[in-house]
């Protein structure tokens, strides 16, 4: 085997390295080839590599085979949009039939076609429903014009007669006589079209026609209450209903085309009261005829999508599975004999057993003479990365991944972060009324849990739900520090003991000149409630917070050097043991390790020694006496030597290395060292030797720049990381101010009033202040400040994150394929 | 002496919650190993942050002054 036999520098631990991989070849005879990829999919732990990466889709030996399955999915696809305008929603199968893909595929293409011949029926039948539709309407609408208008004439012509019978009327003009009788004489035959026009077409429509046959014509419309479906859109419109009136076949020549431009739909309508009502009565029928006839179909549609709904979740599964195993299957090639597939892959080293188990059973259970032949491959090649994670380690994981994933089997920095994340979070996040606001938010999240899986969320509330367990974490270790920081809604309690401070005597008058004074013990849990709100608070707080965090900060970073040992230890790495791990410690400790220390012995000591002299001087003048800022005896011999290590740790990091691997690289050529592979016929293994022979090579003044880059990076990082550590003051200092901030100018001040309204007001504005910008925005900040410290502070000590994942040929992955 | 005792009941605790995931979560060596860093490393990042607030405390340079208004 091409990689180093391990030594552990510790214990196997979960999640800690990477499972161990190994690159199986399978031969598997051709016609147990299905099976066996259906067994292997159905296990999911193994990950085909691709033997025809040259091959083009088209050219690979199942290329027909998937296009098959592809229609078959498109048409399974067909019916889910069919059934999801139906509402019809495809029910989980109860009964387990095995069903033929073969059969299915016949199956799924007579559906397919029944189901488009109803739908162009349906489509064509509700067109001419709505056809009969619009024209019963201007039949009526219409049929209320002539009326109306006849109605009107009668009741001019009763008049005009009766002023004819009294006669003697002298006002009568002589010309209107003659108007009318030569009207009825010489009878111009008006022609009319009716129809429906969509209303906000109508204004246009009428000007239109009006110029078109200059003033020619005469316009009736009426508008329609309820809005109609278009019988060509199939959408709902408002339409008007019209009737025009022109003289000549010109004109209705005309009025026809603009009527077509403007989408206005005529219908025949007949001048006869006595034809209308007949009419209306034939169309009313038609309708009811194909009201039933429609609803006949679409009952007989929702049927066929019911039975389609019934069967499709197991359809669309048997079509994914098959389509992923052709899919893999092309990924094999093709013996020489044309009678085995050869297969290689990655599998954990711990599922060897369960591989060949289902080698075997496929071998059984498709009648084959001989069962697929089962080989360890040892290759030099990089295996993927592979951690068996559970629902609450899993997003942990995915926050490392997003740097990038682990190189195989190195350190992984989840283990820890798993706790430090959501403990620095908490650092920037403490107050424990937050806490519980968020740990209920997260209680809600995974209670609900079975619910909300197996629903589609939007992307928000989903980013949330995946990071339910990585927000409990973040909750509790805020509830714990809001106890540390002594803040509920900013609000301290005195829960622990009573304050350590009191007035200096009875009258309190000095209380707000000089100060309380200590009487008791110190406060034995978290802040001295005692600080709240008074004038020294911050400069005390942030004296605290400031040295906190590089305290945290130098104890993180020291872990994440602790963790490259580790990874040098288990890859039997001594040079870098010996010249990275040794000198870093030293160095980043006999600087703010050293630093650390200093805070620590004056808050013990409670020295009045400015450390920022101090640590400026260390470098300055080292030489000179401390004076009063001395805390320790024999202070500045330690610093001294510290001084002096330092800079020994720098040329220490910078030079041996590459002169080492130097070394080594030319002993290993000049003796020819190669244990030799262990000799098989297998073209890629040759391949694989050949790659790892050109990674061989040895630019010396590459890997010295590399060193160089590295140590100054190390050297300079110290300095920037350690400062970077201090965003867990300035975030947790801005957490508290702001609730301050809402609790005292929103809350108290509406309290003030002595006004119920304004008190609700302010409670009101109180809640989404704490919730919008606090519970929301602070968390995210904080969230990323923290993501950022994981990042960057703490992963560059000692991770790579140069592998790739491990990506498993599996069934149950499919469905995240797939959408 | 104060320091002491509440670092022993870190301490206590941090020893109480291990033997509890092992007896609850027992899962084979790797695992426990896991569960077992996990509740050291929580119990060490909350000992410390603890640590740093109370010795900040023990001996303090400045004292509350009380604002004007009280």
């Amino acid at each position: 085997m091409g990689e180093v036999t391990h030594g552990g520098c510790c214990p196997p631990m979960d999640l800690f390295r990477s499972e161990p991989m190994q690159l199986l070849q399978l031969i598997i005879p051709i016609e147990s080839a299905h099976r066996t990829l259906s067994y292997l999919g159905d296990l999911g732990l193994l990950q085909f590599k691709d033997l025809n990466a040259d091959k083009s889709p088209f050219q690979r030996t199942y290329a027909a085979q998937i296009k098959r399955f592809g229609e078959m999915a498109r048409t399974l696809r067909f019916f889910k949009e069919q059934m999801l305008k139906a509402g019809v929603s495809p029910k989980s199968s109860v009964a387990h039939v095995d069903v033929n893909i073969d059969d299915l595929q016949v199956k799924l293409r007579e559906i397919e076609s029944e189901l488009i011949e109803m739908n162009a029926n349906g489509e064509k039948l509700q067109r001419s429903y709505n056809e009969h539709l619009e024209y019963k309407l201007v039949l009526q609408k219409a049929g209320e014009f002539f009326h109306t208008a006849q109605s009107r004439a009668l009741e001019q012509q009763r008049e005009y007669e009766s002023r004819q019978l009294t006669g003697e009327s002298m006002q009568t003009p002589l010309l209107q006589d003659q108007e009318l009788a030569g009207d009825s004489s010489k009878q111009v035959k008006l022609g009319f079209l009716a129809g429906l026009i969509p209303r906000e077409k109508s204004m246009v429509f009428e000007r239109i026609l009006f110029r078109a046959t200059r003033g020619n014509v005469f316009l009736r419309q009426a508008t329609l209450e309820d809005p109609v479906t278009d019988p060509v859109s199939g959408e709902k419109t408002e339409k008007n209903v019209f009737v025009v009136f022109y003289a000549g076949e010109k004109a209705k020549a005309k009025i026809l085309k603009i009527c077509e431009a403007f989408g206005a739909n005529r219908y025949p309508f007949a001048e006869e009261l006595g034809k209308q009502s007949q009419m209306i009565t034939e169309v009313s029928g038609k309708l009811l005829e194909l009201k039933t006839t429609i609803d006949a179909g679409l009952m007989h549609r929702d049927n066929l999508l019911n039975t389609i709904g019934a069967q499709f979740e197991r359809w669309s599964l048997l079509v994914r599975k098959e389509k992923s195993i052709h899919h893999t299957l092309n990924m094999l090639s093709l013996d020489v004999t044309k009678k085995c597939l050869v297969a290689e892959g990655w599998s954990p080293v711990f599922a060897t057993k369960q591989v060949q188990d289902a080698l075997q059973r496929a071998a059984v259970d498709s009648n084959s003479q001989v069962s697929a032949i089962f080989q360890v491959l040892h290759t030099r090649e990089l295996p993927p990365t592979y951690f068996r994670t559970n629902k609450v380690t899993s997003s942990f994981q995915g926050i490392i991944d997003s740097y990038g994933v682990a190189k195989y089997q190195e350190a992984n920095p989840t283990v820890y972060s798993i706790v430090t994340f959501p403990f620095l979070f908490a650092v920037m996040f403490g107050d424990w009324g937050h806490g519980i606001c968020l740990l209920l938010a997260a209680l809600y999240f995974i209670i609900r849990e079975k619910k909300l899986s197996s629903q589609k969320l939007d992307d928000i509330t989903d980013m949330t739900f995946g990071g339910r367990y990585v927000i409990l974490l973040m909750s509790l270790f805020s509830i714990y520090t809001g106890f540390i920081y002594n803040e509920f809604f900013s609000l301290p309690f005195e829960i622990f003991a009573p304050s350590a401070y009191e007035c200096r005597d009875l009258s309190c008058r000095d209380a707000t000149t000089a100060g309380l004074i200590k009487v008791r013990d110190t406060y034995p849990f978290g802040v001295d409630p005692v600080w709240h709100g008074t004038r020294s608070e911050l400069p005390f707080l942030n004296s605290l917070k400031m040295k906190m965090s590089i305290i945290l900060g130098v104890a993180q970073m020291n872990l994440g050097i602790i963790m490259s040992y580790c990874n040098a230890k288990f890859f039997q790495n001594n040079v870098n043991v010996w010249f990275q791990f040794i000198p870093q410690m030293i160095f980043l400790n006999s600087l703010f390790g050293y630093l650390s220390l200093l805070i620590i012995v004056k808050w013990c000591t409670g020295s009045q020694a400015d450390l920022y002299h101090v640590m400026i001087y260390m470098f300055l003048s080292p030489t000179d006496d401390l004076g009063e800022n001395q805390l320790f005896v024999g202070q500045k011999t330690l610093q001294l030597v510290l001084l002096l290590l330092a800079f020994v740790a720098v040329p220490w990091m910078l030079l041996p290395k590459p002169f080492i691997l130097k070394k080594q690289h030319e002993a290993r050529h000049g003796v020819e060292s190669y244990t030799p592979l262990q000799t098989t016929e297998e073209s890629l293994q040759v391949e694989s030797t050949h790659d790892s022979h050109g990674h061989e090579e040895f630019e010396f003044s590459e890997v010295f720049v590399h060193q160089l880059i590295h140590t100054i990076e190390f050297v300079l990082g110290a300095v920037s990381n350690t400062a970077s550590y201090l965003r867990l003051w300035a975030l947790s200092l801005a957490h508290s101010e702001l609730s301050s901030v809402f609790y005292e100018k929103v809350l108290l001040t509406a309290w003030g009033y002595n006004n119920v309204i304004i008190l609700i007001l302010g409670l009101v504005v109180f809640i989404f202040a704490t919730v919008g910008v606090l519970l929301v925005m602070e968390t995210l900040s904080a969230f990323l400040h923290a993501l950022r410290l994981h990042w960057v502070e703490y992963q560059n000590k000692f991770y790579e994150g140069d592998g790739y994942n491990f990506h498993p040929f599996s069934f149950s992955l499919l469905d995240e394929d797939e959408e | 002496m104060a320091f002491a005792v509440t670092t022993l009941i870190f301490a206590v605790v941090g020893i109480m919650v291990s033997l509890c995931t092992r007896i609850c979560f027992n899962q084979g060596p790797s695992a426990n190993l896991f569960h077992l860093t996990l509740v050291l490393t929580a119990t060490t990042c909350c000992w410390m942050m603890w640590a740093i607030v109370y010795l900040a405390q023990m001996k303090p340079l400045i004292v509350p002054i009380l604002s004007e208004g009280e």
